[in-house]
């Protein structure tokens, strides 16, 4: 397997080893603003018909023959540069591109070049910055980034309220979220409503859905790859909004003027503190909030050494008084050493600590009490090189090691002050991984991006594993056998070889189409059988019982721009075929079981679809229409009679639309709306009693055999930005802005579940019970917001 | 899950709708429902053999006339239950006070319909004593009235596996909503955190409680007990496998609705311990048999009220 690894980087070596006597032009592209390095801006070389792209630390490369050039150096809504470089030894430009001032460009939905839609090789990505985040009405006015992802197409959520979301049919779960890199377990706040990231530390935001990078794996369905600002390295800068939810404040600046510059951001919200006069439970010790702080400081060392420190904390805090209640968060560190060995070859080295716990705690005194708490973590060390031959080739290689430590509980229950540990054994498990990868231009209409990812899984000691029989599937497995183990004994082993090909062949200036294939795997699986994924889910390993999720996907895509690229259109199709997907035996008990690999079933997946994209870039004008026809599917021996049957978040159409419009340069309005169709539910048949209860029964075992009504929303706001000069006709130095939001605006009471019960009266002895279905909304109604954002 | 349950006030500020709608459910032939749990409590014993019917025709269950129902033990005595109305077969003990069963004997169910034979086994388990029934007082808060709380008391024996049904009954009126049902699994919630040979945890010595809107309306929960309520508890001993399937009751029964859906399962059939002579004939329902130990209290004044030690 390793060996088949060194003879395809040996094959890429020689590939790009021979020529004539060339040199290189490299460097840094920055924003002249504030220091922050530009993803994906690009490098033109009219000369040549190509050039490069700077990759997610802002640095290019571009190795060429001798000779006069004239270099174009362009990022959206920037001025564009053009440098002429007499190329005779290799050449360094650091450059810093200004903003255009032309706010009718302020609305970008992909930050890099302006035909980059057709002329990348990327497909089946989304890429979100922060300006266009910034535009799309929130729920409660708050700046999501997962929200407003779920207005690309082939992503969705199964509701209101639940956490995470769903790309291309896929579960939360296998969504790899990356902050800085870290992994990021639990991405939302109070359970779904808002997620943990504070848009003024964000930088940039990339989704893939498909044709997935080499040097990404660990999960089958998407990456959500998440860069925060370096910040400013200017000047200083203060960003805060006032919101309904949240209050937000964001201070960055420079420690050494171009050299060193750090961003230090926090958000709180201020619900109790709120309510606080008007009620006296919080003096009791109740408590509920959540909060994030993200820091992040970089230091330059000189033109080849530049160093990162970042970090992220995220607490939501719920407790009835000061003994009981419950908290769950997030916390993320992560060093990287950008080191450029030569013109032609960057490296990165990242070390991080990702850490997701939860907490519960009940009792009010200590004779009687629970305490539990849940923990996954990780440790990673991870290379990273990217070597730039020449125009046509760009290798990518690297490997990465992650131990795990999985805590599913920590926990002790006291009553009448007799206490009993029912903690359950750590479990521990190592992931590495190697891969290669090379984005090879091999004429002007065809580009091909290959690479294969070599993944380890080790299922590591100490602790008891278990031994299930066979049994009828569906029902609870028989233990047969356990056995104890010593601490770092592997267990169990598992290896994938995963192959990414990616092509984009140019059909004409402004059209293209693009294909590509991916294999992924994925060793820790997210334990869920809620109707919406939840904070208290828990992450387990593969193991002796459970084998890898894998997942493989094909997409085919075409890419148009008309108007000089003033409108993108796409058309993807996609089919994900996975395996090892994991299901529960009816009646499963998840949570604190230490017998919980006896309560897992396994399956097959797939998902198809279409999605269509229309985006008008630039005018007064401008926005989007998204619209996935998908499905979604599940095979498990054991639940609906081994028979396919849909996800809970299978949505046959998805239509997403989003407008904004300048009025003036004081006023501005967005809109969107959203369709979905019902997600899958499972309806009773018959009943039957048992000790005066009445019990519903589904005919054949039928799972999701039916549909709860549609979802659709339209939800407004309107912009107004605060004066920039003074009526003295001095500049002002604060910006701000006021945002006024209505969510839901025709208030429809969107089903998010339907459910069946007998009446929640006392049955009386000698009456018959009574039944009923109930639907239920979690957002019935409209939400207005007034939010306040300023920047000095 | 349980735990759930107490996640759901954190998302008071939202406000979720939750109505009651009118949908068509697919009809499917009725097919027979065996409910059969049995106790050593002095008295008749019941089981009804009925026929199932659609989720919402709310009338009582048909009955399936003319079975033949018998229970027999280990050592092959015979007890016969004979059909009476409305689908309930009785045994009638030789004299009032006799009753059935005994602690330690396995039971084997059998009940003959149109030539079809259902069978199911269950044992009377042991079960230990309830030491006390006691009312303590709390304060109230913003969601509850100044409050008397019921509880019982009682020690789970050493020994992984003993599981249990607490019956409640105020006023001699069983609290029978889906959400009062109390089960144990030693002294703790689930096998999964064994919790054995203690007195029963918290939760489930207070699990004897209803919790209801107070009269006037104003969102508040009133005392489960006032002075000259009476709470009786019975504890029944009831087997593994009847645990895990009023596990499964509970899931499928007890949907407190709102943003209790984000945390709700997805429906599905529970289970059931019998068996059919013909592999093609459905059946859904239960046989258990329970040993049982009962005490009650009646709430008169303050000196009925447990003072609680912090």
């Amino acid at each position: 397997m390793a060996r088949s690894a060194i003879a395809l980087f040996l094959f890429f070596a020689s590939q790009v080893a021979f020529g004539q006597e060339k040199y290189t032009i490299s460097g840094y592209i920055k924003d002249a603003a504030n220091g922050e390095t530009l993803i994906g801006a690009t490098v033109y070389i009219p000369a040549i018909g190509g050039g490069g792209v700077t990759n997610v630390y802002g640095f290019y490369s571009i190795t060429l023959a001798p000779g006069t050039y004239n270099v174009q150096y362009r990022f959206i809504g920037y001025e564009s540069v053009t440098r002429t470089v007499e190329l005779t030894e290799d050449t360094r430009i650091d450059l810093e591109l200004s903003d255009a001032q032309q706010e009718l460009e302020a609305v970008v939905v992909s930050a890099r070049s302006q035909d980059a839609n057709v002329s990348e090789i990327e497909m089946s990505t989304a890429e979100l910055d922060i300006k266009t985040i910034e535009k799309i009405p929130a729920f409660l006015g708050e700046v999501d980034v997962v929200r407003s992802l779920q207005l690309i197409p082939g992503v969705s959520t199964v509701g209101e309220g639940a956490s995470g979301f769903n790309v291309r049919g896929g579960g939360v779960g296998q969504n790899l979220v990356l902050l800085d890199e870290a992994p990021v377990y639990n991405s939302s706040h109070l359970l779904g409503f808002f997620s943990v990231f504070n848009p003024d530390a964000v930088k940039d935001v990339k989704l893939y859905k498909g044709g997935i990078p080499a040097q990404y794996g660990g999960r089958i369905s998407s990456i959500l790859d998440i860069r925060m600002k370096e910040g400013n390295a200017k000047k200083f800068e203060v960003n805060g909004c006032i919101g309904s939810i949240f209050s937000r404040l964001a201070v960055e600046g420079p420690i050494v003027k171009d050299k060193a510059s750090f961003i230090v951001a926090g958000r709180r919200s201020y619900a109790d503190i709120l309510a606080r006069p008007f009620s006296d439970i919080f003096d009791d010790g109740a408590a509920l909030n959540f909060y994030d702080l993200t820091l992040k400081t970089n230091y330059n060392i000189n033109e080849k050494n530049r160093v990162y420190l970042s970090g992220y904390l995220g607490r939501d805090v719920f407790r009835f008084d000061e003994r009981q209640g419950f908290s769950w968060g997030n916390r993320t560190a992560t060093l990287r050493w950008n080191h450029l060995f030569s013109d032609k070859l960057f490296a990165n080295f990242t070390l991080f600590y990702s850490d997701y716990d939860y907490s519960l705690a009940f009792g009010e005194n200590d004779r009687d009490k629970f305490e539990w708490d849940s923990r996954i973590r990780t440790y990673n060390a991870k290379t990273e090189f990217t070597y730039f031959a020449n125009t046509q080739n760009e290798l990518t290689f690297g490997g990465e090691a992650l131990l795990y430590r999985f805590r599913p509980a920590d926990a002790v229950g006291v009553s009448d002050g007799e206490s009993t540990d029912i903690s359950l054994d750590e479990k521990k498990a190592l992931e590495t991984a190697l891969y290669v990868g090379n984005e090879q231009t091999v004429n002007d209409r065809l580009t091909l991006q290959y690479g294969l990812r070599f993944s380890n899984y080790t299922y590591l000691g100490d602790g008891t594993i278990y031994t299930f029989g066979d049994t009828i599937p569906g029902i609870r497995k028989p233990l047969i056998g356990t056995e104890e183990t010593d601490n770092f004994e592997a267990i169990e082993t598992f290896n994938n070889l995963e192959p990414r090909f990616s092509f984009k062949y140019q059909l004409s200036i402004n059209s293209s189409i693009k294909g590509s294939y991916n294999f992924m795997s994925q060793y820790i699986h997210l334990i869920s059988n809620t109707t919406a994924s939840n904070p208290l889910d828990v992450w387990t390993s593969s193991s002796n019982n459970i084998d890898p999720q894998t997942g493989q996907q094909v997409a085919l895509g075409y890419f148009r721009n008309f108007k000089e690229n003033q409108w993108e259109a796409s058309v993807e199709l996609y089919y994900r075929w996975t395996e090892n997907q994991i299901d529960y035996i009816d009646g499963a008990d998840l949570l604190i079981n230490e017998l919980i690999e006896g309560d897992l079933l396994s399956g097959d997946g797939r998902a198809y679809g279409a999605e269509f994209f229309l985006k008008k870039k630039t005018g007064r004008w401008n926005g989007w229409v998204s619209y996935t026809l998908g499905r979604t599917e599940l095979q498990v021996e054991g639940i609906n009679r081994g028979e396919w049957y849909p996800n809970r978040f299978d949505q046959l159409h998805n239509l997403k639309i989003a407008g904004f419009y300048d009025i003036n340069d004081r006023w501005s309005l967005s809109g969107n709306f959203t369709y979905l169709s019902g997600t899958p539910t499972t309806f009773p048949n018959s009943r039957f009693e048992v000790q005066g209860y009445v019990i519903p029964y589904i005919a054949n075992e039928a799972r999701n055999q039916v549909r709860i009504p549609d979802y659709h929303r339209l939800d407004f706001s309107l912009t107004r930005n605060g004066r920039k000069v003074k009526k003295n006709g001095k500049e002002r130095k604060v910006e701000d802005s006021f945002v006024f939001t209505v969510y839901n605006i025709y208030a429809r009471r969107n089903p998010f579940s339907i459910y069946f019960r007998q009446v929640d009266d006392r049955i009386m002895a000698g009456t018959p019970v009574e039944t009923q279905a109930r639907q239920v909304s979690i957002i019935g109604t409209f939400f207005p917001s007034i939010t306040y954002n300023f920047k000095f | 899950m349980k735990v759930f349950r107490y996640l759901i006030p954190l998302t008071i500020f939202f406000a979720a709708c939750d109505d009651q709608i009118t949908v068509e459910l697919d009809e499917i032939e009725s097919f027979v429902s065996i409910d059969a749990w049995l106790t050593n409590q002095p008295g008749r014993q019941v089981i009804r053999v009925q026929q199932t019917q659609g989720y919402f025709e709310n009338t009582f269950l048909e009955s399936v006339q003319g079975a033949q129902v018998t229970v027999t033990d280990d050592e092959g005595t015979i007890f016969e239950f004979l059909e009476n109305e409305n689908g309930e077969y009785a045994w009638i003990p030789p004299t009032p006070t006799d009753s059935f069963g005994e602690i330690g004997r396995a039971y084997f169910l059998e009940v003959i319909v149109d030539g079809v034979t259902y069978s199911a086994a269950s044992a009377m388990n042991r079960v230990p004593e309830i030491d006390s029934v006691t009312f303590r007082f709390e304060e109230g808060n913003a969601f509850l009235e100044d409050s008397y709380f019921g509880e019982f008391w009682s020690r789970d024996p050493l020994g992984v596996g003993d599981t249990y049904w607490i019956k409640a009954y105020k006023n001699g009126v069983y609290l029978n909503k889906p959400d009062e049902i109390n089960i144990a699994f030693d002294a703790g919630f689930s096998q999964g955190g064994v919790v054995d040979g203690l007195i029963f945890i918290q939760p489930i010595r207070d699990g004897v409680n209803e919790f209801e809107e107070s009269e006037e309306d104003d969102g508040m929960i009133r005392s489960p007990y006032t002075f000259g309520d009476s709470l009786s508890v019975e504890l029944h001993s009831i087997s593994n496998d009847a645990f895990f399937f009023m596990q499964q009751v509970i899931d499928e029964t007890n949907r407190p609705g709102g943003f209790g859906e984000l945390f709700a399962n997805p429906l599905s059939n529970v289970s059931t311990n019998i068996s059919v002579s013909d592999p093609d004939v459905p059946v859904v329902g239960f046989f258990n048999v329970a040993a049982v130990n009962t005490l009650g209290r009646t709430l008169v004044d303050e000196d009925d009220v447990r003072i609680v030690e912090d």
